[in-house]
């Protein structure tokens, strides 16, 4: 039972780096001794795991199959390759980046069409005027089918394309596509416009675990540990320090800011001095640091977090709950 | 075509099935064995593309599509538009296996069935189909099975003889084989036909009452100024055309709520074929409706039924009843095993006038037929 416990993170582009500084700021160093064109690594000082940098389609592949316990990927890639992927993997967490919708763009010339319930009609009629059906470009096949039917479509004929989809309405391959964008530019140059109910998936990467995966003793300590300073790291993100003296009466005035600006007070309630240290959400810092001024305190400090440890590991408990269920 | 030593390989294991096959051609009926692996692209386009994630793919080395056949009506159908005696009347049937990827059965299994093209006599067709069927079942024992039938041409006669936007009669027709999409339809037609932006409201309001041409000729000016070309196999003409239906439509009151009823009560008509026909009478008679050819044929089937022995008073029409496939266009049936041994219908078919012309023929050709499904047959057990 020595197997290594394997993590799967993307090998190549802003996928890569965005994964390896979310890891190295959890302090999960992920280090390639052969140099940077190999394709094994480990974590500094973290034995027993080994971290295969492959592509973000081989990482949801060997996710499905359970071949590595933890990977780096899309959501939109978990749902399009995995069928029935809730019943295979658990998306841990979303990390924040590598985000991106699957959208259904028509042509812009089709000032008729806005939403699904119009795409429908216009599938139908257009299956009756020219005895085919209207062809779908689009890579995700899966999503495709299974967005079309919720929606009642049924003329329709999907092209697989491995690229360049946006260009299949102008070369005259496909009527429509499904594609996933960002900021829509791509869409906009190629004359296209996102159907108004038409956002198939809000993806962006994510941490995620495969079920069938060897879950040992030792494979869920590893994964404890690493959830709890990937947790630590997030909370540390999500909080700034707020520190004050407070004046008398401070119990009642405490009871108020956790309601009004979702204060955590993670050492209690104020010291015999009046010292205090609060955990606030960055966009409340300023309200918060006001309110308290206002309550008599005499300085307020803000400072950020590198890590907030906590006894609960709201991540490994996810994952405990998913691999149970 | 399989050679006969092909074919023996694929039904050793079920003489009962050759024996049935074999009545089959003792009723005239050529039998046929088409390649089990087939083009991919007829059976998408014909039964959609949610038929894909059943279907076993596969690709030649240039790159075309195929699967291993997920049923044998296409197969038949194509074998007999490339032969001779296409747009003839015909019959053919088969024995052989299919390939679907299924749940809670083996992915791989037999089907048996029947092809009728050309027949112009079609309500004797359509009974023949349900006689030869109830003889299938009563071969494997099952004597009296539930026999559940349906008429989606009466459907498609009650929508054409109603006073509604083209629109929408494209919709309802379409949805009939969706249900949940049905119900949606009539509930958003009560509501309000109207599904346009409100920026385009004032235009399309604005354009509703004018004159139609005048209409066309500035959208397709409006959008070649705004230089937008045809994009994506519509063109602009198509475009100005649906985009003017749009504004008839968000002109067009809302549906009469007698109408939705109308339609409703049309749907809830269920019983035997004969009480239903009168039902059905009675309904188009209320409402001044043309369905006089549609009903006439479903009343000369029913007695070409009882001419060929079937009682039809154990015969479960409903008005709802469909089967989910776009391509069929008149009479439809299922026969269940009424002791609910065998997952699923033993025995179905119906009228697909419409196949033969999608898959490529220049002239309509009337078609009927049935499958059967051997190991849910067989699994009902009885004598043999």
């Amino acid at each position: 039972m020595s197997a290594p416990f394997v993590i799967a993170v993307p090998a190549k582009g802003r996928l890569q780096e965005n994964a390896a500084r979310f890891f190295s700021r959890a302090g999960l160093e992920l280090i390639k001794p052969r140099g940077a064109r190999d394709y094994r690594g480990t974590i500094a000082g973290l034995g027993g795991v080994e971290v295969a940098f492959l592509s973000a389609s081989e990482i949801t592949e060997l996710l499905g199959q359970g071949m590595v316990h933890f990977g780096v990927t899309g959501e939109d890639l978990v749902r399009e390759m995995i069928p029935d992927a809730d019943s295979k993997v658990i998306l841990i967490d979303g990390l924040g980046f590598g985000h991106a919708n699957v959208v259904v763009a028509v042509p812009q010339a089709w000032i008729d069409v806005h939403s699904m319930a119009d795409l429908d009609d216009v599938a139908t009629a257009f299956r009756l005027k020219h005895n085919r059906k209207l062809r779908v470009a689009t890579k995700y096949i899966n999503l495709t089918r299974d967005f079309f039917s919720a929606h009642g479509i049924t003329d329709y004929r999907i092209v697989a394309s491995s690229g360049a989809t946006e260009g299949a309405p102008a070369a005259g391959t496909a009527e429509l596509i499904v594609d996933i964008t960002t900021t829509g530019a791509t869409l906009t140059a190629n004359a296209l416009k996102v159907i108004d109910d038409g956002v198939i998936l809000r993806s962006q990467a994510n941490l995620v675990a495969a079920r069938t995966a060897h879950w040992g003793e030792s494979e869920r300590a590893t994964a404890r540990l690493m959830l709890d300073r990937l947790a630590a790291e997030a909370r540390g993100r999500a909080f700034r320090e707020v520190r004050a003296r407070l004046a008398d009466n401070h119990d009642a005035m405490l009871a108020d800011a956790q309601k009004r600006f979702r204060v955590e007070v993670p050492f209690g309630n104020a010291t015999s001095s009046g010292m205090v240290t609060l955990h606030c959400p960055p966009g409340e810092v300023h309200a918060l640091a006001s309110f308290l001024r206002e309550q008599g305190a005499e300085a307020v400090t803000v400072a950020d977090l590198g890590y907030v440890f906590a006894r609960d590991n709201p991540l490994f408990a996810k994952l405990e709950a998913g691999l149970a269920g | 075509m399989a050679s006969a030593a092909t074919r023996s390989a694929e039904t050793a294991r079920d003489k009962r099935a050759e024996a049935l096959v074999a009545s089959f051609e003792r009723a005239g009926y050529t039998r046929v064995a088409p390649a089990v692996l087939q083009p991919a692209e007829p059976f998408l386009d014909l039964s959609g593309e949610d038929i894909r994630k059943r279907m076993f793919l596969t690709s030649d080395p240039q790159g075309r599509e195929l699967c291993l056949r997920p049923d044998l009506t296409i197969p038949v159908s194509r074998d007999y538009l490339a032969s001779r005696g296409a747009g003839k009347a015909q019959g053919f049937c088969y024995l052989g296996q299919v390939f679907r990827h299924r749940q809670n059965e083996p992915s791989e299994f037999l089907q048996a069935g029947i092809e009728s093209f050309g027949r112009p006599d079609i309500a004797a067709a359509d009974a023949e189909m349900l006689a030869l069927g109830l003889d299938t079942t009563a071969h494997y024992g099952v004597a009296t099975p539930n026999i559940h039938i349906g008429d989606v041409g009466l459907f498609a006669a009650l929508i054409a003889a109603l006073d509604l936007a083209p629109a929408w009669k494209r919709r309802l027709i379409k949805d009939f084989n969706h249900k949940t999409s049905l119900a949606q339809d009539l509930e958003r037609l009560t509501i309000s036909a109207s599904h346009a932006r409100p920026e385009y409201q004032g235009v399309l309001a604005a354009l509703a009452g004018s004159d139609p041409k005048g209409a066309h000729a500035l959208v397709t000016d409006l959008l070649s100024i705004a230089g937008i070309s045809a994009v994506g196999g519509r063109s602009v003409g198509e475009i100005a055309d649906r985009f003017l239906e749009q504004a008839a439509l968000g002109a067009q009151t809302s549906l009469p709520r007698e109408t939705r009823a109308l339609i409703e009560r049309f749907l809830a008509v269920a019983g035997d074929p004969d009480e239903a026909a009168a039902e059905l009478r009675a309904i188009a008679k209320n409402g001044s409706l043309k369905l006089d050819a549609a009903l006439d044929l479903f009343e000369s089937r029913t007695g070409f039924l009882a001419a060929r022995g079937v009682d039809v008073r154990r015969i479960k029409f409903s008005t709802a009843f469909g089967r989910g496939l776009d391509y069929y266009t008149g009479f439809v049936f299922e026969l269940h095993d009424p002791r609910g041994r065998a997952e699923g219908q033993l025995v179905a078919g119906g009228r697909y006038d419409g196949l033969l012309t999608r898959l490529g023929s220049a002239k309509p050709i009337p078609a009927v037929g049935f499958a059967a499904w051997i190991e849910r047959l067989v699994a009902c057990g009885g004598a043999a």
